[in-house]
């Protein structure tokens, strides 16, 4: 395949197009999921804060952790309003679970990085990440200040894209239209774009051919304002006419000399 | 249209490439928004629903102990600090059944005691009813009592939240629409002069000594384009014209020799002597093929270099304080400039023989040996563990930049005669500016979305392209090389320069300053600051971007200055004053404005300096230049001026352990401004022309 010049600026030019609706299309998924985080994750430590506040009511009563049996039922209950929370546990200092929307957990242990956030002195939420789950949580402080414990809520960490898949699959598509619509667009313009060039470098072309036939017009005509390159390509061409016929004019006369003898 | 001449074609492309570009990044970005805000809305509806049932769950257990609605106390504050902690949350309201507001907190009664009246809301609407109210999306939820409703819980956000959120993304558009057209603007100047102005050029060269009949040479282009069509239907013409030529002299030859009458010899001779008379063609038997390298040609890669360089502009010394950083007698301060000082010390060294290796190897092996720490560097930066690796490496990259940089220069200076090198050198600062535009510009966006290390990975695939692309564009055909320069025994003797006093006070109080001012303060302080006052990593990035952007529109008007007024050192004093007055700013003002005012200023400052204080020292150093070579004296101050760079970044390390961030601008902008006086006390006696020894030694 042969490269015009209209296919080569084409070609540049859809390249910088696809690269950038590509970069473009890159910075807006980030910033979405990026806010699209931010608000899942408030509002899962929302819930979660939810749970602390009665878990943290009752302590202030002056109950231990381990006998706060109604806990259980009430994170049963806030897993059960929301299908994406994949669990939610309450944990003591030492990271002993003590309760869990999933009752066969209880007694395990937790990671032993779930317990970092527990020796800040604040009761900042923290997020974590466990395997394929994003965890938000909370510390558990009772009234003298002490740190009892932790509740975290699990939920999964490709849930922008499970939830919202589809929706970005549809623009994807729709930008990969724009860019094959834009593509198209750009031959068709480029093309005419660079027509003066290919029509001024055509009727130079014809202009040579002439001036080599006999008899042909020499000068470029019907271009405009040619300047001062068409100018001197003219009196090339008419030059090259001259070298032509003077030599030719030469080697009849040599001929012609060659003969007379 | 002009075919040897690029503007008029690239102007028209230019057209073609915002037409392009602009209209399907306008659309996407807009698609993209309603996309997204309707992918967001379901998110922010659950955290108001979620809000709403905590809410909900508070007022019935007060209603179920048989508190009426209305004597509920400490609404108010339980309401601000919901919303405290929740700010997508606009506002929170209780209300009787019928909907007469008794607590509201996040939103004026008036906007929404009608809606509320008129809302009927029922003991049905168990999971909440959705209601667009103006500016609002509000959701209210039925409070239950003994005797049925009792009242409304309502939850309400901004409409315009998840719009007002996504709206940062439209700087960073912005950012990569920027940069796209630049760098659009660069493959098509790279096209078209490669392509159609380039091979024009030469044409014309041969035309116009084809038009005066002279047929020794032809174009040599090879390209399968119409340019390349119509070169070849040019170089048939041009040949048909000598091949004629070269059968008629043989004819000539055959009479001349093997005819028997003298007189028919004779005359044949006449006429080769007449055509030959007439036109010029090669003695070599065929027209030689002409090949010319321009200027140009390594434009697009150098661009592409840089701006691969310049990526980590607005962040390595955020870099540096991220990583760790533990060495017994420096100070954080100094670890964090640490990595910007060494990078400088190694384009230092490396600029110091670059320049002798480029003569001895030539341009293209020296970009290609360049481009071997230039990769490196810039890969183990990205890997780096610590401060003390990333300097090493960034040292190391800096070694590549100056032998990459140099073996530009000194291509462009070859292919360039006196009548075009200014213009070749323009290109030069040109492709330059415009990559640091772009690179600090995108560099910013890209730390933020992919994080540091990942941004240098992406400056190594922009250099192996540079790389890839150049070593394409020099192969094609390498610039003979001179023999060693001669002036190279003077390296000694070209250290006596120090003893023309006007060459050693430019040094020290105008050149070093404005480049302690250049790394200190905008390469290292700068990012510090505005990351230590909140802003991020593209907010940093599009403040520092001002620096070229006014450098690249001040350095063309101070050129031309310079050179109409001839009033080249004013214009470095000025410029140096500019620049120190400018950082402070400090003094005046708190905040981001002091910056920007100080970038501004340095932006200024080297766009009105950075020209006049090279095309001075002709004139400074007449003699010097005379013995020693333009070329050496002016490689000299180049590398005397990076002793400012290795020093600012250092020196505006310990003013920032000793005084904190404002204290070192304050301390950085006062011995700038403090340098800049000094010689603009001393600029006066300069005097115009240039200074010949015999005025030296006048008593």
């Amino acid at each position: 395949m042969s490269w015009s010049l209209a296919r080569k600026v084409s070609a540049a030019l859809i390249a910088i197009l696809v690269s950038t609706m590509m970069v473009m299309s890159l910075f807006g998924f980030f910033k979405f999921e990026e806010v699209m985080s931010s608000l899942v994750r408030s509002r899962y430590s929302f819930v979660a804060f939810t749970i602390k506040k009665k878990v943290e009511d009752s302590l202030n009563l002056g109950f231990a952790l381990r006998q706060l049996r109604q806990v259980q039922e009430t994170i049963e209950l806030e897993k059960a309003r929301d299908e994406q929370i994949q669990g939610i546990e309450i944990y003591d200092a030492r990271g002993e679970i003590l309760f869990n929307s999933d009752r066969g957990r209880i007694g395990a242990s937790v990671p032993e990085t779930w317990l970092d956030p527990l020796t800040a002195t604040s009761s900042q939420p923290f997020a974590l990440m466990d395997e394929d789950s994003n965890v938000v949580g909370l510390p558990l402080v009772n009234n003298l200040g002490k740190v009892e414990g932790a509740v975290v809520l699990l939920y999964p960490s490709g849930y922008v894209e499970r939830e919202l898949g589809a929706m970005l699959g549809r623009l994807a598509l729709e930008i990969g239209g724009l860019v094959v619509g834009f593509s198209l667009l750009t031959l068709v313009v480029a093309s005419l774009a660079l027509r003066p060039v290919r029509r001024r470098l055509a009727a130079m072309e014809a202009g040579l051919d002439r001036a080599l036939m006999k008899d042909g017009d020499v000068a470029i005509a019907g271009l405009g304002d040619l300047g001062e390159f068409d100018g001197q390509f003219d009196e090339f061409v008419g030059k090259t006419r001259e070298a032509i016929e003077h030599i030719k004019t030469s080697t009849d006369e040599v001929e012609r000399l060659d003969r007379l003898a | 249209m002009r075919l040897d001449s690029s503007r008029s074609l690239l102007l028209r492309l230019l057209m073609l490439a915002v037409l392009v570009l602009v209209p399907p990044m306008a659309i996407a970005s807009l698609r993209a928004l309603d996309r997204f805000e309707e992918g967001l809305s379901p998110e922010m509806d659950r955290k108001a629903a979620a809000i709403g049932r905590d809410l909900l769950a508070q007022v019935d257990r007060a209603v179920s102990y048989g508190i009426p609605i209305d004597k509920l106390v400490g609404v108010d504050e339980f309401f601000t600090t919901l919303l405290n902690g929740n700010p997508e949350i606009r506002y929170l309201g209780l209300t009787t059944a019928s909907g007469d507001i008794l607590f509201l907190s996040g939103a004026l009664s008036d906007q929404l005691a009608g809606q509320y009246r008129a809302l009927h809301l029922t003991e049905a609407d168990m999971t909440g009813r959705k209601t667009d109210i103006g500016a609002f999306v509000d959701l209210a939820l039925p409070v239950r009592g003994r005797d049925g409703l009792v009242g409304q819980v309502h939850v309400g956000f901004d409409r315009g939240y998840i719009a007002a959120q996504l709206f940062g993304i439209f700087y960073d558009i912005a950012v990569v629409l920027g940069t796209s057209l630049i760098i659009a603007f660069e493959i098509l100047l790279f096209v078209v002069v490669f392509n159609i102005s380039g091979p024009m050029k030469l044409v014309a060269e041969v035309v116009h000594q084809a038009r005066r009949g002279d047929f020794t040479r032809v174009p040599g282009i090879t390209s399968a384009d119409e340019v390349g069509h119509f070169v070849r239907a040019f170089n048939g013409a041009v040949r048909q014209v000598d091949n004629a030529y070269r059968g008629l002299m043989a004819y000539i030859d055959e009479v001349r020799t093997g005819h028997f009458d003298r007189n028919v010899a004779e005359k044949v001779g006449e006429v080769a002597d007449r055509v030959r008379f007439l036109f010029r063609f090669n003695p070599s038997g065929a027209p030689q093929v002409l090949r010319e390298k321009l200027s140009s040609d390594v434009r697009l890669p150098l661009f592409l270099f840089v701006f691969a360089e310049e990526i980590s502009r607005s962040f390595l010394p955020l870099y540096a304080q991220a990583l760790p950083a533990q060495v017994a007698g420096l100070s954080p301060e100094l670890m964090t400039a640490l990595p910007i000082a060494v990078f400088m010390a190694g384009i230092a060294l490396g600029s110091l023989w670059a320049g002798a290796v480029t003569e001895r190897l030539g341009s293209r092996k020296v970009f290609q040996f360049g481009l071997f720490p230039a990769v490196l560097g810039c890969v183990m930066s990205g890997l780096s563990h610590g401060v003390i690796e990333l300097s090493l490496w960034r040292g190391i990259a800096g070694l590549g930049y100056a032998l990459v940089t140099v073996a530009c220069q000194s291509y462009i200076s070859k292919t360039t005669s006196d009548s075009n090198r200014a213009t070749g050198l323009g290109g030069y600062v040109g492709a330059v500016l415009t990559a640091a535009i772009c690179g600090t510009a995108a560099g910013g966006v890209l730390a933020d979305r992919i994080g540091y290390a990942p941004s240098f990975f992406v400056s190594t695939a922009l250099i192996l392209v540079s790389g890839w692309l150049l070593s394409q564009l020099l192969s094609m055909a390498e610039i003979p090389q001179s023999v060693v320069m001669a002036e190279e025994r003077h390296g000694t003797h070209l250290l006596r320069i120090f003893s023309n006093w006007r060459f050693s006070i430019l040094v020290l109080f105008a050149a070093i300053p404005a480049k302690m001012a250049l790394t200190g303060y905008f390469f290292f302080l700068v990012p510090l600051s505005l990351w230590d006052s909140g802003h991020s990593l593209p907010e940093i990035a599009r403040v520092m971007v001002l620096y070229p952007v006014v450098m690249l529109a001040v350095s063309s008007l101070s050129t031309r200055l310079a050179d109409q007024m001839g009033w080249r050192i004013g214009q470095v004093a000025l410029g140096g004053l500019v620049g120190g007055a400018g950082i402070l700013a400090a003094l005046a003002f708190d905040g981001t404005l002091p910056l920007v005012i100080g970038i501004v200023g340095l932006g200024i400052s080297h766009g009105m300096s950075a020209s006049p204080q090279l095309a001075s020292i002709p004139d400074i150093c007449w003699i010097e230049c005379q013995r020693h070579g333009r070329t050496q004296v002016l490689a000299l101050l180049r590398t005397l001026e990076r002793v400012g760079s290795f020093v600012g970044p250092l020196l505006a390390a310990v003013f920032l352990q000793m005084w904190g961030g404002r204290g070192a601008i304050i301390g950085l902008g006062a011995v700038v401004l403090v340098m800049a006086m000094v010689f603009a006390m001393v600029a006066g006696a300069y005097g115009n022309g240039p200074h010949l020894e015999t005025e030296e030694d006048a008593p």
